[in-house]
């Protein structure tokens, strides 16, 4: 029965030629439109205004609701599931989650119900590197960035009873080891060419990180602890991003206080999902629980597309509605950063998707 | 409000900068052989300014001025575990350039549970898994959100391990080893082997740049004090007799000159003419109720006694024991009731364990130039009736009991 459903969802109009979508409100990422058009074409927005004309030959579709830029979702293990890690090494600098991700997983469709158009695939915390993550278009499951991080651990997940490192000092010590060498994905993120994903979980975690990240001059982001919030003004002078692990409903006001200081400190952040495990639509719970403790709008809604795409290593070419960006689009019923609202139709690749009838199925 | 909520009060303004203060007591126990009697320390700048007979002194300068029956300094504990097992590389079993102060967490609540028993200063150990588990540091406990800020003196100790806690569990129950646990020694001779092997090798290859090589010989030359756990006895033996033999071989030349501490020494009481000869300090752990300890080491209450009589240097500590019980205060009125008196004891909680970490130039004692780190108590220090009313770390008013704040109306 699922499949047959699914099946039906994958129906959509045709990626050649030209598309037009029509909305009542259209949020570019800096500004609202009312009743605006965006052109599509060939998988890119070639214009977007209030008086932007309808190409004739384009394929029209008028939508009484907010279209945005699609949702952007940081971490997680989406079309790859069981494949992040290896438990039996504690360094693979090289392995890469783009060559792990199955295009074809149900996860990416799971995604698209839920507004989400691309997400970052991360290796497993469970040595102090297990490679390179990469941006994936839940469209297709093909990679957007890849690789987009190196990934280092500097969380007790990372050290392990049957295998060194098991300490954070001996975890440093390899770090060493590993930063000595000259050459692959290392020597490109000493180089700056790569930014890391720090894998942190608790404060100490945190600064522990962003020393290293200060002795190798690395760029990047810190994922995974919920208070990172709490320092971030030695997070700010370290020029690091923060990824902040999805939140739900029993998340305790001290954690949503210190992504509203995330903010106020201007340090740039997004959400990590973790899909499969978390349901797709705690990434947009995310961001509303924070606007609730107070959280400026404005911010959350660039944390879950701009700044998210910008920590993705994509911020060139996703999170806004542009002139000349790719044109990753999601048609909301409402407001998105209104939970009662949900996502209606995705574009993505020059193609427009119809998700309700998969969203009927995932019930 | 409950003294928690005082004390994460007090922390939450510990950003302020270290305040003027003039602490009025009727007992000052300074530790340097003078004490006053209702004196007054003064307090500026994270530094003891003045120890005088009463509060003059204090000019046009506004001071916050505190009450407290006895004043002594902060107490130094050398045996502070706010470690867990991520603080030692246990994949190989001599680790010494490793350092415990990568594994600490500056926001651990440890800290806070210090500061209110009136330890200003810790040396903070790896585990003891490793047959030589790495670098101790000595910090503070209280103060900038940064181990480094913290950070009294980086690499204070070498830490090792004689006796059973580094052979436990390194091997499989039955079967094949499949795991590092099957790597090291399983017997107290074997830990004893991987001891002098470690200074044997390092010995034949000094100048190596090695950095395992070059922190043994350093430690060997007495850079650094080697802290020798060892509980029983026959471990207080073996590592006496180890550092002997360092000190008598040919092959250590230019490198016979280490600093052995024993750490834990429940039985140094059985033969303290030996450590007397081999002129070794040694820390005790706590005092237990039923006179044993770990290792089933027979530790009894006049042990402190035992060894003032002889002549061995010693300190108190609460040998990373969560127990109340084992606070280092606690641990000081203990040791009076096993015979030794209060100056001896305040020692053994200050100005010994300073010496023996090398930082008694800042810490241990109330004297003009020294860190303001002081504890202000209800009654007479390490009486069971007395309790700590609050603490100061580097001049920051770091737990507060409460009832100090004679501030208010002094003002």
């Amino acid at each position: 029965m699922i499949p047959i459903l699914f099946a039906l969802a994958t129906s959509a109009l045709p990626a050649d030629g030209t598309l037009a979508i029509r909305a009542r409100a259209v949020w570019t990422g800096t500004s609202v439109l009312e009743n605006a058009v965006v052109v599509v074409e060939d998988g890119r927005i070639r214009a977007v205004g209030t008086d932007v004309d309808v190409p004739d030959d384009a394929e029209l579709l008028e939508h009484d609701g907010v279209l945005t830029a699609g949702l952007v979702a940081l971490h997680g293990a989406s079309g790859a599931l069981g494949e992040t890690t290896d438990t039996t090494r504690p360094a693979l600098p090289e392995a890469r989650m783009g060559l792990a991700v199955d295009r074809r997983a149900q996860d990416f469709l799971v995604l698209q119900t839920a507004g989400i158009t691309s997400v970052l695939v991360t290796p497993d915390p469970s040595g102090i590197t297990n490679g390179t993550s990469a941006l994936v278009r839940t469209a297709d499951g093909r990679a957007i960035v890849d690789p987009a991080h190196l990934s280092l651990v500097f969380s007790p997940q990372g050290l392990s009873g049957n295998r060194e490192p098991t300490s954070h000092a001996g975890a440093l010590a390899l770090f060493e080891t590993l930063f000595a060498e000259s050459k692959g994905v290392v020597a490109d993120a000493k180089a700056g060419r790569l930014p890391c994903l720090f894998e942190v979980r608790e404060r100490d975690d945190v600064l522990r990180a962003i020393a290293f990240a200060r002795t190798k001059k690395l760029t990047g982001a810190l994922h995974g602890a919920q208070l990172s919030g709490e320092l971030s003004e030695p997070i700010r002078a370290s020029g690091l991003a923060v990824i902040v692990p999805a939140l739900g409903v029993g998340t305790p006001k001290r954690t949503l206080d210190a992504v509203a200081r995330l903010h106020k400190d201007g340090v740039a952040f997004g959400f990590g999902l973790d899909a499969p495990w978390n349901h797709a639509d705690a990434l947009r719970l995310s961001a509303v629980l924070c606007t609730r403790a107070g959280l400026d709008r404005s911010a959350a809604w660039r944390a879950l597309t701009a700044d998210a795409a910008r920590i993705a290593g994509a911020g060139d070419r996703l999170g806004r509605i542009e002139r000349g960006l790719e044109a990753d689009l999601v048609l909301w019923s409402g407001d998105p950063l209104d939970l009662s609202s949900r996502a209606v139709t995705v574009v993505a690749n020059g193609a427009a998707k119809d998700v309700g009838v998969a969203q009927e199925a995932r019930r | 409000m409950n003294v928690i909520t005082i004390a994460l009060l007090a922390a939450a303004a510990q950003d302020q900068e270290s305040r003027a203060w003039t602490i009025h007591a009727e007992r000052i126990y300074t530790g340097t052989g003078r004490n006053l009697e209702r004196g007054a320390v003064v307090v500026a700048n994270g530094k003891i300014n003045a120890v005088t007979p009463d509060a003059g002194g204090d000019g046009d300068k506004p001071r916050d001025q505190l009450k407290a029956y006895a004043v002594t300094a902060g107490l130094v504990d050398a045996g502070v575990r706010v470690t867990n097992w991520f603080s030692v590389e246990q994949s190989v079993e001599v680790t010494p350039h490793l350092r415990v102060a990568d594994a600490l967490d500056p926001f651990a609540l440890e800290w806070d549970r210090q500061v209110r028993s009136g330890v200003t200063t810790a040396l903070v150990s790896p585990v003891d898994r490793n047959v030589i588990g790495g670098l101790s540091v000595v910090l503070k406990t209280a103060g900038p959100e940064s181990i480094a800020a913290r950070t009294l003196k980086a690499d204070a100790a070498l830490r090792g391990s004689m006796g059973s806690d580094p052979s436990n569990g390194n091997r499989p129950a039955f079967g094949r080893p499949t795991t590092i646990y099957a790597r090291r020694p399983t017997t107290r001779m074997g830990v004893e082997w991987e001891w002098r092997n470690a200074f044997f090798l390092a010995a034949e290859q000094r100048g190596s740049k090695d950095p395992g090589t070059s922190t043994l010989v350093a430690a060997l030359q007495g850079k650094m004090p080697i802290f020798v756990q060892a509980w029983t006895t026959q471990d207080i033996r073996t590592a006496v007799f180890l550092r002997e033999e360092v000190e008598s071989r040919p092959e250590f030349d230019g490198m016979d000159t280490p600093r052995f501490v024993i750490d834990a020494a429940a039985e140094a009481w059985k033969e303290p003419q030996l450590l007397a000869r081999s002129k070794t300090p040694v820390v005790l752990p706590p005092f237990p109720a039923d006179g044993r300890t770990r290792e089933g080491a027979a530790m009894a209450w006049n042990v402190a006694k035992v060894l003032e009589d002889a002549g061995v240097p010693f300190a108190l500590s609460s040998h990373g024991s969560a127990d109340p019980s084992s606070r280092l205060g606690v641990q000081a009125g203990y040791a009076m009731a096993g015979g030794i008196g209060f100056e001896s004891a305040l020692a053994a909680v200050t100005t010994t364990p300073a010496k023996l970490l090398g930082v008694d130039d800042r810490v241990g004692t109330i004297e003009a130039g020294k860190d303001a780190d002081l504890v202000l108590w209800s009654g007479e220090p390490f009486q069971p009736g007395s309790r700590v009313l609050a603490t100061i770390v580097d001049g920051v008013l770091r737990y507060d009991g409460g009832t100090v704040q004679g501030a208010s109306e002094a003002r």
